[in-house]
């Protein structure tokens, strides 16, 4: 058989499954929506995926720190109770004093009850850091007003600079403005007897932990945690002199305090992602589904084509063509649909991002949370004519079947 | 022949291996008994057959029309499909054109039947999303035949049938005789040299299968054809009747 014979049968081929393509549009237009959906489902996983890990790098860029040291569990949201690292002004100092590095600060989070009353108390988290900085973005006001160096700061049992920059979510709640005086404590009693002063409003750390947070200087949070004594923090980030490398430094870090994890700001990340495996497998399984569902929903719709033609199929077989050509005739239909639904959801990955995006910032107030680099177009493009491949075997395979002589019936 | 009827029979030859000696005999059945097996499976120790044909043994030569009479079961079906290259019989031999179908490979009778033999069926099985002369096109697709020449033979054929203001319609625009007459332009598509025919007025009244009837014979002059019914006035067409009965030629030449 000559090359261009077989290219003529492959185009008649695929010429006969467009015909019957086009003789049943309602059925074509659904397989194409399922595949569509599939790829869909892919694309977005995909960038919410390059999102997170984005929004998280960004997160720890904005805050410029280059090395990240803490005790396990790192989930902010899981050590609000407990800050790990003990000693942490001690262990600054000492990293502070390193030739390669340039400065070492510490970061504790608790949870503390915010209110504009003694007695209407609202728990949220807090941050607690040794200085603010433009990185901010303050929405109303400023940072604190800090000027000495933190590390010579003696740890204070009451708070001393006593400055809080909210959520503007938080100070609406509260109606608050900057200026205005809030109750701050880690329980309502003590809560109602401390007062800070609201001198900013900012979203900085709220995208960090996923919840309107609250910003005050770190020694005032040890303070109203009560461990200013063992002097607690749930993070010590260290930034590297200029011509220091950063991996070595955290390798020598690493070495030098081996109870805590020390990491790069990549592998914080990596860190953060790694501790939510739920999150992962939740949406590893909920792409697998649609990208099975979508497979299953097409095979099944073809190989019901083919079932429904079983007889034609035979009787096709029965005046000489070959099995092949059948399976093909049935099995394009399957690949075309496969591509164009892949295309179709390929197309619609940049508007359905936007949409969710728009959701995104409206609701949770992150702006930009799913992200679509070429890699998850490339994605999407690569499981379409997986898809399609699948599908077309699948259903060529249960045609081959089809076209036999028991089908034959007059 | 008519020079496109040439044209693609040599180009349905051009993608085969050199064609036997034409024996003046088309087609030869020689004590053909073919059991069909009911499959012990794995639940039953006894293999259970029931024998469709017993020592059967048939000749057709060009030109002629043969009727297959007999009962539900007699086996007309059976020699049919022996003919086809369809099935291998269990003893005997079937040659078309002094070729032994039963010595050879599935894709080798799948091939000869391509080319020497044309079916019509019962009930046309026609593929509804196809037009009329995609239907009739469609044996050419398998013979590797261009495009341009498919349609233009598909067109010429349904002209021959009487469709010739039909060939875009597709089958659920058509009658059933209409339907019946592509599917007799698709059998001869290829040019062939046998034109079997299993009850092709099964689903038609009286009056469109004697057109049907006309145009087969008409247009299958010169062809062995082999027509299995149980319908007298099908039968009347052929030159030759062979009765069958439980599997056996109870006459011939009847």
């Amino acid at each position: 058989m000559s090359g261009r014979e077989v290219f003529g049968r492959i185009r008649a081929v695929f010429g006969l499954a467009l015909a019957q393509l086009r003789r049943s549009p309602g059925r074509a237009t659904l397989t194409v929506i399922a595949v569509a959906l599939a790829v869909l489902s892919v694309t977005l996983l995909a960038s919410l995926g390059v999102g997170v890990v984005d929004k998280g790098e960004e997160g720890l860029e904005s805050a410029d720190r280059d090395i990240w040291i803490s005790s396990d569990p790192v989930d902010p949201t899981a050590s609000g109770t407990q800050n790990p690292i003990v000693g942490a002004h001690g262990i600054a100092a000492e990293i502070h004093e390193r030739d390669d590095v340039r400065s070492a600060t510490p970061i504790a989070v608790n949870d503390v009850y915010i209110g504009s009353e003694p007695d209407e108390l609202q728990r949220h988290s807090a941050v607690g850091v040794e200085s603010t900085h433009s990185g901010y973005d303050f929405v109303e006001g400023e940072g604190f007003s800090m000027d000495d160096d933190p590390h010579e700061r003696p740890p204070a049992d009451e708070p001393q600079t006593a400055e809080i920059v909210l959520d503007p979510r938080i100070a609406d709640e509260l109606d608050i403005e900057p200026g205005e005086t809030v109750y701050v404590g880690t329980s309502r009693e003590t809560a109602a007897a401390t007062e800070f002063t609201v001198v900013g409003t900012s979203r900085h750390h709220s995208q960090y932990l996923g919840s309107p947070a609250a910003t005050v200087p770190f020694a005032d949070l040890q303070a109203i945690a009560g461990t200013s004594g063992t002097d607690r923090a749930t993070f010590l980030t260290v930034d590297v002199a200029d011509d220091a490398d950063r991996e070595a430094v955290a390798d020598d870090l690493a070495a030098e305090y081996p109870a805590y994890d020390v990491r790069t700001s990549d592998q914080q990340v990596q860190a953060m992602l790694e501790e939510r495996p739920l999150v992962l497998a939740s949406g590893a399984t909920l792409v697998g589904l649609a990208v099975l569902g979508g497979v299953v929903l097409t095979v099944n719709l073809f190989a019901l084509v083919a079932y429904q033609q079983r007889e034609e199929l035979a009787a096709l077989r029965a005046i000489g063509l070959s099995r092949w050509v059948l399976a093909g005739t049935i099995g394009a239909q399957g690949l075309v649909i496969g591509l164009l639904g892949g295309l179709l959801g390929v197309a619609a990955t940049p508007l359905v991002t936007r949409g969710l995006n728009y959701l995104a910032a409206d609701v949770i107030g992150f702006e930009r949370l799913l992200r679509t680099p070429l890699e998850v177009y490339v994605v999407g493009l690569v499981l379409a004519v997986c898809v399609g491949t699948v599908v077309a075997i699948a259903t060529g395979w249960r045609t081959g079947r089809y076209a036999t002589l028991e089908h034959l019936d007059g | 022949m008519t020079i496109l009827n040439r044209a693609v029979r040599k180009t349905v030859s051009s993608a085969s291996e050199a064609p036997g000696e034409r024996a003046s005999t088309t087609v030869r059945l020689t004590d053909v008994t073919h059991e069909y097996g009911t499959g012990g499976g794995f639940r039953s120790r006894r293999e259970r057959t029931v024998t469709a044909l017993r020592d059967v043994s048939i000749e057709v030569d060009p030109g002629e029309i043969v009727g297959l009479e007999g009962p539900s079961g007699s086996g007309k079906s059976t020699i049919l499909h022996a003919v086809t290259g369809l099935l291998v019989p269990t003893a005997g031999t079937v040659e078309l054109h002094g070729t032994d179908l039963t010595t050879l490979s599935d894709r080798e009778r799948t091939r000869i039947r391509r080319r020497h033999v044309g079916i019509v069926f019962q009930r046309f099985h026609l593929l509804s999303s196809l037009s009329a002369r995609a239907n009739v096109a469609l044996p050419l697709v398998q013979a590797g035949v261009p495009k341009s020449a498919r349609r233009e033979r598909a067109t010429a054929l349904l002209e021959e049938v009487g469709l010739g203001d039909r060939i875009t319609h597709l089958p659920s625009e058509l009658s059933g005789g209409e339907q019946q007459r592509v599917a007799i332009a698709r059998a001869l598509a290829t040019d062939p040299d046998v034109i079997v025919a299993d009850e092709p007025t099964g689903e038609l009244d009286t009056a469109t299968g004697e057109t049907v009837l006309d145009l087969l014979t008409d247009l299958g002059r010169d062809r062995a054809i082999l027509v299995a019914s149980h319908d007298d006035t099908t039968l009347s067409v052929a030159d030759r009747l062979i009765t069958l009965r439980d599997g056996t030629v109870v006459s011939d030449g009847g």
